[in-house]
């Protein structure tokens, strides 16, 4: 009844139909325009020459040689840029080493200044007419490096007599922070009937968007600013770090802009080293120069993920409600403090720590540990995998020693809907959630009860099956809350919504168009959505899947306002009153008359030539998606090879924008999280050199991995805290697969009676290790 | 430097390159042909993929000078810039086969030379086929869907050819 007052385009392309993305048709045909694709008259080349040592002192670097190359324009070391007055990236330390003081990390330079402390940290620049010069000029730069002891393991790190990577911090611990209570935990254990403990790694990852970092910068020759194209998430951040970092820019002098962007994962949200120097490069040689990193410069320099070892242990009471939880980490953070990385490590993952579940006490010790090793930042899903991961692995252990059905054990222990809003043990609130109905829909989603027969089958196949379950919730939102959109309505039939929220390949432009159609009741293509310039809109980006139901709101304010202005405007032009003038699908009209003006009719008569308009909302707080993911694997026995071989998925996300969208989120999720469970990890060897630098090394999924998904969105509990009733769904998918699919396996090999063994395995859980586990049992 | 000649896109190009010009760099720098990525430096990723003769190639992972005289099509040729999409890159759409749309000419490209040579392929053969197309937004599965999608709209169009009586 009620679609049938709406017009026609509300009602097939706004908010809740499955839409194609407006992005498409571009990228298709390679008509996308991402950062390398941009090419300036008289553009230079930047490349880096990057320390072989993972700690080793600068004594002296000599340029003469590849100063005097042809071609080359400029190169630039460490000690130039700290002699011109560029500084170190603002640092975010808020938190304290374990004596109370401060904490502490090494200043983050453009180039290292006296001192490497990672294997292909930047050290100088060559700023050429070509990529082969600047490739020739880096053969002839000559560092003399005192190469120094590394250590590239946290254990290690802090351990007496380890290599000191920042002098204020002798005993490499940058920061730590304590959570909940020891004395409280301490009753709680020594009071319980079951104690449930595990060391767990989550290990290191490279974030590895298809894209590489780019960034391309020039002078305008006109005005004489900054323009810097860059492929960010988050390109205010990028002019704000841009501002602190170069001497003499003024806040009107620099522009950031953002095309294409190939995938952020997180990866690009905070500014790295290397753009600054791109930056400063063009600002002091007034030339355009852009840099494009290679793979291999990805994934030595550009920020990794995860990376936490923890000791984490439960204790149950004898019907197995948890009484505590007891966590000690240590993140290897690497040898500088990014903002987000200690952050998502001491703070954002705890605060998920407890889950779904009523857990009342907790004691968290999270240390951030320095080491020799690429600095660690935001990585899709931020910490909420490291500790969703810990309390899911705990969950099923727990089940296992107190022999209760995992389904069973999560459902004793979960917050129930009468107890929402929910205040956990870090103090964050829960709006909304109904995680008990989430598991049985899971459960039935995935025929549970039918695995009996499928694990036969298998069998009978001579294959190994296991099923795991993982039932969470995460925090979306970045903790920043505010959004501005701007809208012009043109007389050409466009209507352009500008957004600080930051594209990056999820699609945010077609929901936001979809948003807009239901305000304005016309054509898709009638809306066109900008991002990516500093200079129409600021503010925090996109990360932490913020976008729709942050952004969301301030589009369709926005959308409203702009119809209640342009209605007043109607009312001058139809001279009607403005109470009188009704809108519907682009056309005002006056009530009860056939007088009437089109939308954009109207634009065209205003003396500017267009309806200005903008709207701007706050969202209560963070949103709570949460989900039940079920996943089954295959093992062979023969080989250790572990096969997906089914996974479905109940995701209860609010209300649903994009159905198409959100589905590829989830399912381009729970491939990361797979990944991570089964095939990726980044290592270092010897001398803290980075073993996994390249896509052969690194095993990211490839086609092969691809699974048919049973994936279901509950919208009936809609988020209390946003008007759209959104909840964040950019990392959903992620966070559930790495526990279900580890649980899946680890249950393979339970059901043969290997689950001890099983349950000490670290990730990625590759054949070699489980094929170790098998072949220890042939042996025994 | 040295003679290079080849068909791009069905014209014939001369240049004179330096023989250490890869393909990919010519495609993207030379000729502005920015529809071609480059993901990688080791040959993996199968962003810069083209027809090479008809047959995908990775456009990274030869020397300009080795395609000498031979027909290289790019994403861009494959449908008119203004007209109907190309079947795959319909189906790329229609299945929701991409997201940040970095790796997507590439998979279309090596999807354009699969479809080729087995109009029907099953998913093992798909994901075989694309086994050297790394995408880290889909999980693949839509990707998938796509190349199906895509058998199935090549042999509709055949069909319409055919009952329009229009000439191969």
């Amino acid at each position: 009844m009620r679609t049938e007052s709406l017009p026609d385009s509300a009602v097939r392309f706004g908010s809740g139909q499955n839409v194609l993305r407006i992005e498409d048709p571009a990228l298709v045909r390679g008509h996308g325009c991402y950062t390398d694709d941009i090419e300036l008259p008289g553009q230079l080349h930047l490349m880096f020459l990057r320390s072989p040592h993972a700690h080793a002192r600068i004594v002296s670097i000599d340029k003469t040689e590849a100063q005097a190359l042809p071609g080359v324009v400029a190169v630039l070391t460490g000690a130039d840029l700290v002699e011109a007055g560029v500084l170190p990236i603002p640092a975010r330390m808020p938190f304290k080493r374990p004596d109370g003081s401060p904490g502490q990390a090494p200043p983050r330079r453009p180039l290292a200044h006296e001192k490497v402390r990672f294997a292909g940290e930047a050290v100088a620049a060559v700023i050429a007419e070509s990529t082969d010069a600047a490739l020739n000029a880096l053969d002839l730069l000559f560092v003399d490096y005192e190469d120094l002891a590394a250590v590239a393991d946290p254990a290690q790190a802090i351990a007496t007599g380890a290599p000191v990577i920042w002098d204020d911090a002798p005993d490499n611990i940058a920061a730590q922070m304590r959570h909940g209570s020891s004395d409280d935990a301490a009753a709680a254990f020594a009071g319980a009937a079951h104690a449930v403990s595990l060391d767990l790694v989550n290990q290191r990852l490279a974030p590895c968007s298809m894209e590489p970092r780019v960034t391309a910068a020039h002078v305008d020759a006109h005005t004489g600013r900054l323009i810097v194209a860059i492929s960010s998430q988050m390109p205010t951040g990028v002019r704000t770090a841009l501002l602190a970092t170069i001497p003499g820019l003024q806040d009107d002098q620099i522009r950031v802009t953002v095309g294409d962007v190939g995938g952020g994962f997180g990866m690009k949200g905070a500014i790295h080293p290397e753009d600054i120097a791109v930056a400063y490069a063009a600002w002091s040689l007034k030339r355009p120069v852009k840099w494009c990193s290679q793979r291999l410069e990805d994934f030595i320099s550009a920020v990794h993920g995860r990376d936490v070892r923890s000791q984490a242990e439960l204790a149950l009471d004898v019907n197995g409600k948890v009484l505590a939880l007891r966590m000690k980490s240590q993140a290897n953070i690497g040898a500088y403090s990014t903002g987000p990385g200690i952050v998502i490590q001491l703070l954002i993952g705890a605060w998920v720590g407890t889950s779904i579940y009523d857990i009342p006490v907790i004691d968290f010790e999270l240390t951030g540990v320095l080491t020799n090793t690429t600095p660690v930042g935001a990585y899709r899903g931020a910490g909420r995998p490291e500790f969703i991961y810990i309390i899911e692995r705990l969950m099923d252990a727990a089940a296992r020693r107190l022999q209760i059905d995992p389904a069973e054990l999560r459902r004793r222990n979960m917050i129930r809907p009468e107890q929402m809003p929910y205040r956990n043990a870090m103090g964050k609130v829960y709006d909304c959630g109904e995680f008990a109905r989430m598991l049985e829909q899971g459960l039935g989603l995935a025929d549970w009860e039918g695995f009996t027969a499928r694990h036969a089958e298998s069998a009978a196949r001579g294959r190994l099956r296991g099923r795991g379950i993982a039932t969470f919730l995460e925090w979306t939102g970045g903790d920043a809350f505010e959004e501005t959109v701007s809208v012009t309505v043109q007389p050409d039939g466009i209507i352009e919504l500008v957004s600080a929220t930051q594209a990056m390949g999820q699609g945010i432009a077609t929901s936001y168009a979809q948003l807009a159609v239901d305000v304005f009741g016309v054509p898709l293509e009638n809306i066109r959505i900008v991002q990516g310039d500093t200079d129409r809109a600021n503010g925090f980006g996109s990360a932490g899947s913020r976008s729709l139901f942050i952004g969301g709101p301030a589009i369709r304010q926005a959308s409203l306002n702009t119809v209640d202005h342009a209605k007043e405007l109607a009312a001058e032009a139809l001279e009607a009153a403005a109470g009188d003038i009704e809108y519907r699908a682009g056309r005002f009209q006056v009530v009860g008359t056939d007088l009437q003006i089109g939308l954009f009719e109207l634009a065209g008569r205003q003396t500017e030539g267009q309806i200005v308009s903008s709207g701007k909302t706050t969202v209560g707080g963070a949103s709570w998606p949460n989900a039940c993911h079920v996943c089954e694997v295959e093992i062979d026995p023969q080989t250790g090879v572990v096969e997906v071989v089914a996974y479905a998925s109940v995701n209860d996300i609010g209300r649903v924008i994009s159905p198409t969208i959100v589905r590829g989120q989830i399912e381009g999720g729970v491939a990361q999280g797979l990944g991570q469970a089964l095939s990726e990890e980044m290592v270092y060897g010897e001398g803290a050199q980075l073993s996994t630098a390249s896509l052969m090394d690194y095993a990211i999924p490839h086609a092969d991995s691809f699974i048919h998904h049973k994936t279901e969105f509950d919208t009936s509990v809609p988020c209390t805290t946003n008007a759209l009733g959104a909840k964040g769904v950019g990392e959903l998918g992620t966070i559930g697969a790495t526990p279900a699919a580890v649980l899946a396996v680890i249950d393979a090999l339970d059901r043969i009676g290997l689950g001890q063994a099983a349950e000490r395995l670290q990730m990625p859980l590759t054949a070699p290790k489980i094929w170790q586990v098998l072949a220890g049992r042939a042996a025994r | 430097m040295n003679a290079f000649q080849i068909h791009l896109n069905g014209k014939p190009v001369s240049a004179e390159i330096a023989p250490t010009t890869l393909l990919v760099d010519f495609i993207r720098g030379e000729q502005r042909l920015t529809g071609t990525h480059v993901g990688c430096d080791t040959a993996q990723c199968g962003a810069c993929t083209v027809l090479l003769d008809g047959e995908p190639l990775k456009s990274c992972s030869v020397l300009a000078l080795q395609v000498q005289g031979r027909d290289v099509t790019t994403i861009e040729n494959l449908a008119p810039s203004d007209g109907e999409l190309h079947p795959v890159q319909q189906a790329f759409i229609e299945c929701h086969g991409l997201q940040c749309g970095f790796c997507t000419p590439g998979m279309v490209m090596a999807t354009v030379g699969l479809l080729a040579h087995s109009p029907d392929p099953d998913d093992a053969e798909i994901a075989a086929a694309l086994d050297g197309n790394l995408c880290r937004c889909t999980g693949y599965v839509n990707i998938v869907a796509a190349v199906h999608r895509a058998a199935e709209l090549i042999a509709q169009r055949a069909g319409r050819a055919e009952s329009q009586g229009a000439p191969e």
